[in-house]
């Protein structure tokens, strides 16, 4: 039997000690490969203000196989569904062990602010968005404030 | 003074080995029920048990809508019970809770529909590899116990 990997022992620390920006990410007190991560709603998003918490799990295959990820704070997104499930390529049939969670995370704070309504997970948001963006944004905006905002 | 080092040593040992060395990846409570999520999605094989979130947005993942369908030659066959499940914040360490929505004569269950923890295996014997498909399996099989098999049934459909 072996320890934790090398490999997930590095990229904690460096985690730890270059975050970021905007992301915070913090290995659970008695499961290192379960991470609390804390994202801030990028500038000039419709999540802009918001304070968006997710997990993240580090599989035994990891790196083979990609951390698995979901946002815990509701989110109005065509790529993010009711149970906060993630539709990234990156997660899925992506997946490269040469990503990281720092990758994962960027990935996750861009897909904020480029919501992508082509390949939705969340087929009413996704729609939404296709047929009235800008309804879509004030939505989008609402639920930050109501769900996300940072306190 | 050397003692008094040991502990020190003992201690950072402790929590080094706490943070670190868990040797097998444990699956945190919440990717554990998206998984079980997505097996009650493409069901169980039979048909006879399901289940799924009693909410399709509840974010805790906390309540499951789960049915059973009585097995052949019982006096359950043919009916479909209903129950709850609850996986609470320390599932899957501990059991789940489960309470029959419809109304049953079992064994295991008292006259409220709450399943007796004590009085069913698999609940009484939790592993935190379990899952609710193992909970309805259990249930299904007191169904064919002999104590159960012939106990007569409330009307069909009648609830608690």
């Amino acid at each position: 039997m072996a320890g934790l990997p090398r490999r997930i022992i590095k990229e904690t620390q460096r985690l730890m000690a270059e975050p970021v920006p905007g992301i915070s990410a913090s290995p659970d007190e008695s499961n290192a490969r379960y991470f609390h991560v804390l994202v801030q709603g990028p500038k000039d998003s419709p999540y802009e203000g918001g304070m968006f918490k997710l997990e993240l799990f580090l599989p035994e295959e990891y790196p083979m196989s990609a951390p698995k990820v979901r946002f815990m704070t509701k989110i109005y997104h065509p790529n993010i569904d009711k149970l906060g499930r993630i539709c990234l390529d990156i997660l899925k049939d992506k997946w490269s062990p040469a990503l990281q969670i720092r990758t994962v995370l960027l990935s996750i704070q861009a897909l904020l602010s480029a919501p992508n309504p082509d390949d939705p997970l969340a087929n009413d948001v996704a729609e939404k968005w296709k047929v009235d963006e800008k309804a879509a944004i004030e939505e989008a905006r609402n639920w930050t404030r109501k769900y996300a905002s940072a306190q | 003074m050397v003692s008094r080092l040991l502990i020190f040593y003992t201690c950072i040992q402790f929590s080094y080995t706490n943070v670190f060395s868990n040797f097998k990846a444990v699956m945190p409570r919440n990717f554990k029920l998206l998984e079980e999520l997505e097996a009650g999605e493409k069901g169980s094989g039979d048909g006879t048990i399901s289940w799924g979130l009693n909410d399709d947005d509840d974010m805790t993942l906390s309540v499951w809508t789960c049915m059973i369908i009585g097995p052949p030659r019982t006096a359950f066959e043919n009916r479909m019970y209903t129950l709850r499940i609850g996986t609470g914040e320390d599932y899957p360490i501990k059991p789940p809770t489960a309470r029959f929505i419809s109304k049953i004569k079992l064994n295991c269950v008292n006259e409220n529909g709450i399943v007796d923890p004590n009085k069913l295996e698999v609940l009484k014997r939790w592993q935190p590899t379990y899952s609710i498909r193992n909970v309805l399996e259990g249930l299904k099989k007191q169904m064919q116990h002999k104590e159960n098999h012939k106990l007569s049934q409330p009307p069909e459909n009648s609830q608690y």
